[in-house]
């Protein structure tokens, strides 16, 4: 038989077959280990936004003026979508329309608007094509300037947007406001016939009794808690939502009496025409609109001027928050009431209600198998309301006006339903029809 | 089976001739009661020859646990428990560091990555957040109006579940034991295979910006029968499973009947 000639022999060389277990133990032990995060990587902190983006109050330029020809303006954001920010935002606030972010650096930049800007309430947004005028709608997050003292030392606490005009709390140099002043809400005196567009003024109130810790804006009203537990309102008070004992508007921030007056009050809350406040014993006060029942409770007149304590029998209360119809309230124990009008969260039956009724915690998560999910914030919208929980879950219900709820839904949302963001929830600011978050990322 | 003693053999009255003797002429008829010849065990043959036996929700090769089987009539009962839509419980062990293809750690070895990052803090965040989404799809994939008033009660109760074909969805996930790097899930789940809980491993595993791959998955409930209930290899004989259909007869019954109504 021929053989095969020596070159062509393969020697000791064996067949390749499947690996053997020891092949396939070396070869793993000698692949390469990928980092992918090293072991002090820090949670990142993000902002979702999600709502009606036509007038660009979400931030996002490309859903008003899209980048390319063929693409068409998205009106309407109906999950959350991240905004990208320079520095990390610590307040946010949703007005009608138009949104502010804040962050508590001390670089000179502090505050960001974004949306409706008819009557100045983001500031004074030159325009790039004609130096003299302003921006009428800003669609991406613009700085605002605010003439501080010391710009390098302030920082911005926290924000607030009503109707059409915003209020900013800095921690040395008092409460700035601007945007629309014809019912005395900017804390200054009222001017015929001013025109609120395109205005460079910014109005600077510092004299309270002690400093501003809390600012709220309500429809056309606005209000401020001071250290020392006393409240201050001006604006609009045909409703009684100034407390001040008139139906007339107020210019100047004054101090309100009645049931208030020597509590110490550690939370503020309005959105519309009725207002919330929350004293440090657990007991909430209520005055303004209570055409919805808010405050049915105690008396039966529709407006309020004077504020009343509303003697409800649910526990101590940590925290409230008011809407345009309905107010929601959170207890030392972690449960929810609700009362007012609307979609209180109870079902399609429950519509109104004067006595508060709590939504039972199994709907936020609660369950045997998981007995410590407690809602530790509550936030309101003008039909819509949000809790928090421990673990960092938004849930959101109410009127579902253009996707706010951000469920991807566009059915108005009857008991709480759960918002999937991509992190944890740290705070959210809920408006007329659309919601900004505060997220901190997973890892 | 075949050894244990059978039904009586039926009996029917024939009229047989009297055990008369003398004449031989006249025969008298008495009737009396003998057994049927067709019914005689020699007859016959052995009474059970095949036994039916179906399978419930499907096992993988590489999982153990509860399997629950039905024989004979029983396999009736199982069309009816699959209706139920009951959950299942798994005990499911990973570990961190390797990915494999197939998300088992029998498989080809795709990628290793460090994981001194993990703590159970973040793990137990990933896994609130699994339950929470797969929460909302049990609401979706129910098929019940939201807007009514009986789906607020029933999502009160914590009773909405999708009763008819539906992704896999997982109702509760817990972490039981995190020993670095390995670390084992209790899941509760519906409508889903083994090779799903394995990928669930994987993306936690992603999630956690590491890899993960699953070591071991058993079934520790599936709807009423738990792991008390189950035979052990060594019990596979016809009197523990006589004792065991007998034991969970009741069970199965007061289960389809809460359910199916």
């Amino acid at each position: 038989a021929p053989r095969a000639p020596a070159a062509l022999c393969r020697g000791l060389a064996r067949p390749a077959g499947p690996p053997s277990a020891r092949q396939l133990r070396e070869a793993e032990e000698a692949a390469p280990v990928f980092q992918y995060v090293g072991k002090a990587a820090k949670r990142k902190d993000r902002v979702f936004v999600w709502g009606f983006s036509h007038s660009g109050a979400l931030g996002v330029p490309s859903f008003v003026k899209p980048d390319a020809g063929w693409k068409k303006p998205r009106r309407i954001q109906p999950t959350p979508y991240r905004l990208e920010t320079e520095a990390k935002i610590s307040s946010a606030a949703c007005g009608y329309g138009f949104t502010l972010l804040s962050s508590d650096t001390s670089d000179i930049t502090k505050v960001w608007g974004m949306g409706l800007n008819k009557d100045s309430q983001l500031g004074f947004q030159r325009s790039i094509r004609d130096r003299t005028k302003g921006y009428e709608y800003v669609l991406e997050p613009s700085p605002i300037p605010l003439p501080l003292e010391k710009p390098q030392q302030t920082r911005v606490l926290q924000v607030s947007c009503g109707r059409a005009h915003s209020l900013i709390l800095t921690d040395s140099e008092g409460v700035f406001t601007m945007g629309n002043n014809s019912y005395g809400q900017c804390g200054r005196k009222v001017v015929e016939d001013e025109t609120y567009s395109e205005s460079h003024l910014i109005h600077q109130l510092k004299e309270f009794d002690s400093r501003v810790v809390q600012v709220v804006c309500g429809q056309d009203h606005s209000l401020f808690r001071t250290k020392k537990g006393a409240v201050y309102a001006c604006g609009w008070g045909a409703d009684g939502q100034t407390g001040l004992g008139h139906y007339d508007i107020t210019s100047v921030p004054t101090k309100l009496r009645g049931d208030i007056a020597g509590v110490n009050i550690i939370q503020v809350s309005s959105y519309g025409d009725s207002c919330l406040a929350v004293s440090d014993e657990g007991d909430i006060f209520g005055w303004g609109n209570s055409e919805y029942l808010q405050l049915a409770s105690v008396t039966e007149t529709t407006q309020v001027n004077v504020p009343r304590h509303l003697p409800f029998k649910i526990g101590k209360i940590k925290e409230a928050a008011c809407g345009g119809t309905g107010n929601i309230a959170l207890t030392e124990e972690g449960n929810v009431f609700v009362w007012g009008y609307g979609i209180l969260g109870k079902g399609p039956n429950l519509i109104e209600t004067a006595v508060p009724e709590m939504i039972p915690p199994s709907l936020f998560g609660w369950s045997d198998f998981n007995p410590d999910i407690r809602v530790a914030h509550v936030r309101c919208g003008l039909s819509q309301f949000a809790a928090l929980t421990n673990r960092g879950e938004l849930f959101v219900w109410g009127k579902n006006l253009r996707g706010c709820l951000g469920t991807g839904r566009k059915e108005d949302q009857y008991f709480p339903w759960r918002v999937t963001v991509p992190g944890e929830v740290v705070d959210v600011a809920c408006g007329v029809d659309h919601m900004v978050s505060m997220v901190k990322s997973f890892t | 089976l075949n050894a244990a003693p059978g039904r009586a053999p039926r009996q029917h009255v024939r009229f047989l001739p009297a055990p008369a003797g003398g004449d031989g002429g006249a025969t008298g008829l008495v009737a009396a009661r003998v057994p049927v010849l067709a019914d005689h065990p020699l007859v016959r043959g052995p009474r059970f020859r095949r036994l039916k036996i179906g399978a419930g929700h499907r096992l993988d090769t590489k999982a153990s646990g509860v399997f629950v089987l039905g024989i004979g009539h029983g396999n009736k009962l199982l069309t009816d428990l699959y209706n139920c839509h009951l959950t299942k419980v798994y005990t499911v062990g990973g570990l961190f560091g390797k990915a494999t293809d197939d998300f088992s750690d029998t498989g080809k070895l795709v990628e290793k990555t460090t994981f001194d990052h993990i703590t159970r803090e973040k793990l137990e965040r990933i896994l609130a957040v699994i339950q929470g989404t797969n929460h909302k799809a049990l609401l979706m994939h129910s098929n019940i109006d939201m807007k009514t008033q009986e789906a607020y009660e029933l999502a009160v109760k914590g009773l909405i579940r999708p009763m008819g074909k539906s992704p896999p969805i997982i109702t509760a996930i817990r972490c039981l034991q995190f020993a670095f790097p390995e670390f084992q899930l209790e899941i509760h789940c519906l409508h889903e295979t083994q090779q799903y809980l394995r990928k669930v491993v994987h993306e936690i595993g992603l999630e956690l910006k590491s890899s993960a791959v699953c070591t071991q998955v058993r079934r520790i409930r599936d709807g009423v029968f738990t792991l008390d209930d189950a035979l052990l290899r060594t019990q596979w004989n016809l009197q523990s499973i006589q004792n065991a259909i007998w034991d969970c007869q009741l069970k199965v019954k007061t289960e389809l009947e809460k359910t199916l109504g």
